[in-house]
Parts: structure tokens; sequence; C-alpha cells
């Protein structure tokens, strides 16, 4: 804001044009009982363009990219779900997207600093071991919700932004090898592989197989950036055997898999599609029938099918607004997640924060738009931002909030020994310690 | 920076990996939209034309139709209703509707259609021809693989819709020509070239069997021929013309026809032999029988009872017509029919062209040239006053069915003229109870497309 007030300005100059347009289209083409309808929408839309744009400068930050992409699309969604049906403002929608724009701001104080966060490790692990305890203690061995009245909260997708922040915290480490029978290990790798693998134990217990691809991808992420930390020495027999590990896991796992899990695997939606290939069907009629450019918002008939606002909604938006106008919001992600490529993060902690991210809401939009039009098999993941849902809101606030941390990133001193006074360091030593951290 | 870089590259892996699965989504949807939408209940079907374009279907259902003008075609083309599934729109609905992904769904002005290969004038001339018995005749260009007449009675007139379906005659909503039938003396087609195949045609020539109206074979079975007086001795063109059932079966149990060549044969030719799993033909998405038989001991009655075309041994009436496409082009290959011309979309453009295709080699050139020029000596032996105006090779069959109690008669061959590649089978059921021979109704068809 303060380097470039005018590209701020033009920023926010586009994201509310962006809202107006789809207001507009709303207003000419949309399915709404009364005008006033649409005008608290737009109040609500606009409104909150205004106060992220007011409140932003407040924050230190070096770049306010994601941030203005996190607007942009955080209120598309909040006018699509508000369209659903017909006009009307999602209150409870709106709600969420607010407790994700403050969770980005939470996301992004938690892990710009580098050393600070390393120095509260313990407390990445502890989060991890206390959500998982209430899990066990909480869900029950068939659900992955916990009621407090007509609240529901699902603690597993707090592990998410929890693991990644674990993965980016220990990749330092990962040049700290010690002797284990035949083997050069590293004892926090270790550690998080047994995590990873005991909260994917848990999402089986809980029955919500479809969130385990999503922490395997997060590992996965993790896994890769340590291979490429600088002098990590993995060598090529490590790499094959752990590729054959996860197939043969992944094997079994299907093998295993219960017969509700195989029967989705299997399943030809089109001879069972007033069973189990119901939800796929008309999502993938719907998407036939909205075309390129839509039925217009409000006017599609998939809101009668379970689901349509969260686990079918791409299929829902592409019925209302058009294939064309989904894959251009889907776009908008990627383009979120793409933001450390033309900007770099300016350390490998930082980029491994971005890497999970992006391994994390990708395989997420993959699950979600490739399950429900019968590419994969169907599961009930969320698109991060675009779907109905508190909890999915909130940590896919948290991280955006890493993704901004990772683009205004800040380095606190190294903890160091008290140093004599005025001792005068040797012309010969540079000032190393900082370029150790890029 | 050169690790940074890294973690730019992994991030790239996973935009990329995603991004192609999105365009392969984008792809998937472009393609098959049409079929989500049919399985909706949202459609508006377009016209389905004759070769002549003549509608007949209309999925719309404006055209005002006369009373039984498209009784002929009903079990073959049918409707959208769902009752007989195995019908070229049935099948190909998709493509009849008026919709595009870009255009969605047109209610009006739409040019969604399908034209086909059929003569609907010559159907309907076979059709009358059969005078009310039941029975199935096809017929197609052997050259293009064009099906220009399939009909099938009794038949239903889809236009009237399906009251009182419960009274419907059996074999109402089915084509026939699409299904096996026992198919009597026209298998002895298939024996004749696996003994080609197996001997060569200068062996096979060289040997001679003699008919004294039955035979007996090593088991003790009798095979009884239609000529109680007998044959005489007779080489495998007289054996052919007379259609003589102990030469076949005393030919079946010859040690220079070793069952299991002809087996391999008959496999080779589509028989799903000994419970073999039956395999089908694709006639734009409507599924067609091919051949089944059983074939365990040459001297067992019921192995060379099935060579002779009784039996257990069913043909459908469209393979039977394809082998002798097989024969009449000379190739040893069959030339796959098709119903569909073209297929037009929404806006009219031709959205899908017909193109001939052949299947792999059945038997050889020189078992195919032979073949022919029996059927050709048969044809102008015994068909040049009954079928008159046209070279034909041709071999009837009688088909014993009801455990002996009807006769069906059936007449299979080829036009040679190069004019007219013309393949045919007709089958006409009960036969002695029926007013008109196979040989009348063969004699309409080929005049009506012909001429």
């Amino acid at each position: 804001m303060k380097n470039n007030p005018f590209a701020y300005v033009l920023s926010g100059l586009f994201v509310l044009l962006a809202h107006l347009a789809m207001l507009a289209n709303i207003m000419y083409n949309g399915n709404y009982a009364q005008l006033s309808d649409v005008w608290t929408l737009a109040g609500t839309v606009l409104g909150l363009d205004l106060a992220w744009f007011i409140i932003m400068p407040f924050f230190r930050q070096h770049s306010h990219t994601v941030d203005f992409i996190l607007i942009l699309i955080l209120n598309m969604s909040l006018i699509f779900q508000s369209c659903f049906g017909e006009v009307h403002l999602a209150l409870k929608h709106m709600i969420t997207c607010i407790a994700a724009l403050a969770a980005s701001r939470i996301g992004f104080f938690l892990c710009r600093d580098h050393n600070w966060i390393a120095k509260q490790k313990k407390f990445v692990w502890i989060g991890i071991g206390v959500v998982m305890i209430i899990i066990l203690l909480f869900t029950g061995s068939r659900s992955m919700w916990i009621n407090f009245g007509s609240f529901t909260i699902q603690p597993s997708e707090l592990l998410k932004p929890l693991l990644v922040m674990a993965c980016a915290t220990s990749v330092a480490e990962q040049q700290k090898k010690h002797k284990l029978l035949w083997f050069n290990v590293v004892w926090e790798n270790l550690i998080l592989l047994g995590i990873t693998a005991a909260i994917c134990l848990l999402q089986w217990w809980c029955r919500d197989l479809g969130s385990i691809p999503t922490f395997a991808a997060i590992y996965a992420a993790g896994f890769l950036m340590r291979i490429c930390y600088p002098k990590a020495k993995f060598s090529k027999k490590t790499l094959i055997g752990a590729g054959i590990a996860v197939l043969a896991i992944a094997g079994i796992g299907i093998k295993l898999a219960p017969a509700y899990v195989r029967d989705r695997l299997f399943v030809d939606i089109w001879s069972d599609k007033t069973g189990n290939g119901y939800q796929q069907s008309q999502a993938l009629i719907a998407i036939a029938d909205g075309g390129w450019f839509g039925k217009g918002p409000g006017k599609g008939f998939l809101h009668n099918v379970f689901a349509y606002e969260s686990d079918i909604v791409f299929s829902t938006i592409s019925e209302e607004w058009g294939l064309l106008f989904a894959l251009m919001v889907i776009f908008i992600i990627l383009l979120m997640l793409a933001i450390p490529l033309i900007n770099p993060a300016r350390s490998y902690y930082h980029g491994t924060l971005a890497a999970g991210v992006c391994a994390a809401f990708t395989v997420q939009m993959a699950l979600n738009i490739f399950g429900s039009c019968n590419m994969i098999p169907f599961t009930g993941v969320t698109i991060p931002f675009i779907s109905m849902g508190g909890t999915s809101m909130v940590t896919s606030g948290l991280m955006a909030g890493m993704l901004i941390a990772s683009q205004s990133p800040e380095f606190g001193k190294l903890p160091t020994k008290k140093a004599p006074a005025k001792k005068k360091k040797p012309a010969s030593r540079p000032a190393v310690r900082k370029g150790a951290q890029a | 920076m050169k690790s940074i870089k890294r973690t730019q590259r992994i991030i790239t892996l996973f935009l990329l990996l995603f991004i192609a699965g999105m365009a392969a989504l984008v792809i998937k949807i472009q393609r098959e939209a049409p079929f989500y939408m049919m399985n909706s209940d949202k459609h508006e079907l377009g016209m389905v034309y004759d070769r002549t374009g003549e509608v007949i279907f209309d999925g719309s259902g404006k055209t005002q139709f006369a009373d039984g003008a498209l009784i002929d075609l009903g079990n073959l083309i049918g409707d959208d209703k769902g009752q007989m599934t195995n019908t070229l729109v049935a099948q190909n609905i998709d493509k009849l509707n008026n919709y595009s992904f870009n255009a969605g769904l047109v209610r009006e002005g739409g040019k969604a259609a399908i034209y086909t290969t059929i003569d609907h004038y010559a159907n309907r001339a076979v059709y009358n021809a059969y005078m009310g018995a039941k029975g199935c005749a096809v017929a197609y260009n052997y050259k293009t693989g064009e099906i220009l007449v399939c009909t099938s009675l009794p038949n239903i007139d889809v236009t009237k819709g399906y009251d009182g379906i419960a009274d419907l005659e059996s074999g109402t909503l089915i084509s026939k020509a699409l299904y096996g039938t026992v198919p009597g003396s026209t298998q002895k087609v298939s024996t004749v070239i696996s003994a080609l195949e197996i001997m060569g045609p200068d062996k096979l020539f060289a040997k001679s069997y003699n008919c004294s109206g039955h035979y007996t074979n090593r088991t003790g079975g009798v095979i009884d021929c239609h000529n109680t007086y007998g044959h005489g001795d007779q080489n495998i063109q007289q054996a052919v013309e007379n259609s003589c059932n102990p030469f076949f079966a005393q030919l079946v149990s010859d040690p220079d026809m070793p069952l299991s060549s002809i087996e391999k044969v008959y496999t080779k030719l589509g028989y799903a032999v000994n419970g073999a799993k039956e395999q089908y033909i694709d006639i734009d998405g409507i599924q067609c029988e091919k051949a089944s038989t059983t074939l365990v001991d040459p001297d067992d009655f019921n192995t060379q009872w099935a060579c002779i075309g009784q039996g257990e041994t069913l043909v459908s009436p469209m393979q039977l017509m394809m082998w002798q496409s097989a024969i009449a082009n000379g190739t040893g290959k069959m030339t796959m029919p098709h119903l569909i011309d073209r297929v037009t979309d929404v806006y009219g453009d031709v959205s899908e062209l017909s193109k001939t295709s052949y299947s792999k080699q059945l038997f050889s050139e020189e078992t195919a040239s032979t073949m022919r020029q029996i059927l050709l000596t048969n044809g102008a032996n015994h068909y040049t006053g009954s079928i008159p105006g046209f070279t034909l090779g041709i071999k009837s069959g009688t088909a014993q069915v009801k455990e002996g109690a009807e006769d069906n008669s059936l007449l299979v061959g080829f036009v040679d003229d190069p004019r007219h590649p013309i393949a045919f089978c007709v089958l006409l059921e009960n036969r002695y109870s029926t007013p008109v021979t196979s040989e009348q109704i063969v004699s309409t068809m080929l005049n009506a497309i012909c001429n």
C-alpha cells in the first residue's frame, strides 16, 4: 500500500468491478422474489469488499496480492451461495466468509516469522495431538462431526493447516540424520510420517475417507520438499521404495475399504442413477443443462439435490452461471496458489508452507470436482472457499494466511548467545545468518 | 535461491496435474453432454429418415402418419417410449436430441436427425409380401454395408402406442433378423466352407458319398434325407444342390475332416461352439446375435445334425446374410452392416458419417471363390424360374422347429451383379401354413430394391 498506492486502488477497483458485474447479472438475469433481495446481497458484498480494502493497509505486508484474490473469491462464493434456488442473502455463509478472512489474518501472524514459529514448533505437535484426541473422544467411529446445537464442527479439518505447519517447521531438520540399524534417519521425519499415518487411520475410523488423499498430499508435498532440501541426500532406492510403499498402501486400502466405499469406486452412475449414482448423474445433467453460459442465477434445479452447496457445488455453479464461469472461479483459486511462482517465497520454510497449501487445495478441488463429475470416486470433500461449511472455510482461511505469510515473511532474530558488547567481528567473516535462511 | 526454485517446481507440478485433469473434464463434458441430457427429462427429439428422405420416426410427434404406415419398421426403428430397447432410436437417442453443449436445448427448429440406409418402399413391399405370415427378411449392399431391408413379422405400429401390449403375439417387439434361429440347410454353407478350408477344393470335389435316403452313422444314429429314394453317389456340388443330409453327415465324419478343425473354422466364422461365450455384432448400437452350435464327436448324431443345421445350432438371419457378403465379395471378409448413413446435429451439420468396414479374414479367398461358384451354380440350376431376372448365388434351408412340429423356410444368397450387389436372408416361419413361399418374398424384395 505504502509502496504503490496506485496499484492498491486499481486492484481494489478490479475486485469491485468483478463483483458488480456478477450482481448486474443477477439483477437482469436472476431469479429473485423481490429486488430488495438483490440490493441486500449487493450491499453486503460491496460493504465487505470496502471494509477489507480499508482494513488491509493496517497490516504490514510486502504484498497484498493474495488478500485481493481472497476477497475476490470469498465474495464470489457468497454471491453463488446466495443465488442457489432463489436470490437471498446466505447469512450463514457470509458469517463463515468473515471468519475465513479473520482466519487468514491468524494464519499470517502465526506463520510469517520463520524463527518465531520454529521456537513454537512443539505447540504445533501438541495442537495436532489435541485435535486427534478431540476426534477420538467426541466424534464417534462413524461420524466426523461434533454438534453444538444447530452448529456443527468438523475437527479433522483443523488438522490440515496444522499438518502443513508441521511439515514446514520440520523441513530444516533434514540435515540432522541419525543412524538407526542400517538406515540414516531423521527423527522428526519419522515422527511426521507416523503422525500422518495416525491421522489417516483416524479419518478411516471416522469414515471420512475423502480427506485421506488431502493429508497424504500435504505429507507428499512436505516429503518432496525434504528431498529437494539442500544436501538432503535422498537415494533413488529410497524414492523407489517410497513409491512402492504408497502403491501398496493404496492397494491394501482399496481392498480393506468398507463396502459403501467400494460401491462408490465401481458404481456405474447411469445404471444406478436413482441410487448410489444419483448425486453424480444429477450433477452432470446440471452441467450439460447449464452449457457454457448457464441458465441464470437462481434458475437451476440442482439445489433440490442433497449437498448441492458443498459436495457438488461445482455443478450447481455450472448450471446457474455456466461452465465458463465455474472454470474461471477455479482458475482464480489456482491463480492464488500460483502467486509463489511469480513472487517466490523468501525462505525454504515459507516455500514449504506454500507447497503444502497448494497440495491441499488442489487435491481437495480435484476430489470434489472430478468426483462429482464421475472421473474418480465421489467423496464428500469441499472446494476451498466455494463450498458451504464453516470449519472448511476457517481452515481454508488459515491456509490462505500461510500463503500471505509466504509473500510477506518476517525474519526475526535468531536465538544467539550473549556476545561481548563491542567485540569486533573479523573482517573476513560475512554476516551469513540471514543468507543461510534463504 | 536454487533451493527456492525447487519449491516452485513442486507447486508447478501440483498445478499442472490439476489443470490437466480440468482439461480432461472439459473435453469429457463436451463429448458426453448430449448423453447426460438424454438421461434427464429434458429432450427435444429430431427425425429419423429413410434413404429417400421419408420420415420414419418423428421425435416431436408432429408428423401425421397414415394408419399403419410404419408397421414394417416398428421393431427395428423403435421409439423413445422404452418398451423396445434393441432398436435404432433407443440405442441412438442421444444423437437425436436437439441439444448441444454450445446451443443448449433447442425447442423449435433443431435439426438433429438420423438418416438411415433403409429403403422404406422396399421394406414395406417385403412386409406386404409375407401376406400375414411370420418371419423376417434382411438385405444389404455387400459392397457398402448399407442395410436396405430389415423387416420382421409380426410387427408393431409404434405411432399407435402400446395399448394391449400383453396381447401382442410373441416376437412382435423384436426384430427377428437380429436373433438366433435354427438355420436348416443354410448351415451347410458353413460346413462347405469348413471342408474347403480343411481339405482344399481339389480334395473336396474328389470326395463322393452315397445317399440311399438315409444314413446310419457309426454310433447307430440315423440321418434321414428329404428324398426318401436317395440321391445316389454325389460330389459336393450335387450335394449342395440336393441339400443332401446323408452326404453332409458322412462328410463331417470323414477322417480328412477332423472335428477339431471344423470347430476352429466355425469359431472363426463366429460360432460360439460347445457353450463358449456368445458373441454379438454391433450395428449402430443395436446388438445382433451371431451363431452357436454344439460339436462333440464326429460320429455323434447331434454333431452331424448340428453341421446340417438342425438341433442345437442357432444363427441369426443377419449373420447368415453377412457370410454371404464374404462369399460374394470373393475376399473371405464380411462387409459389416450399418443402418445409419449419417447423423446431423442440432444445426443440421453432419456430425457422423458412415464408413464401410470389413470383418477380419474368416476364410481364404480361394474358399470364397469356390463357395461363390457352388452357390451361383445352385442358383442358375434351381432358382431362375422362381426368382427370375437375377443372377443369384443361393442356398435354401428348412429348419425343423418346435420339435419337428413346424418347418421354417430359409433362403440365403447374393445377387451377382455389380450394379446391385445385394446379399439377403429370408426366413418364413411354418412354411406349410402360409400362402407365400420364401422364393416369392426374395423375388419381391429384389425387384423392389433393384427396380
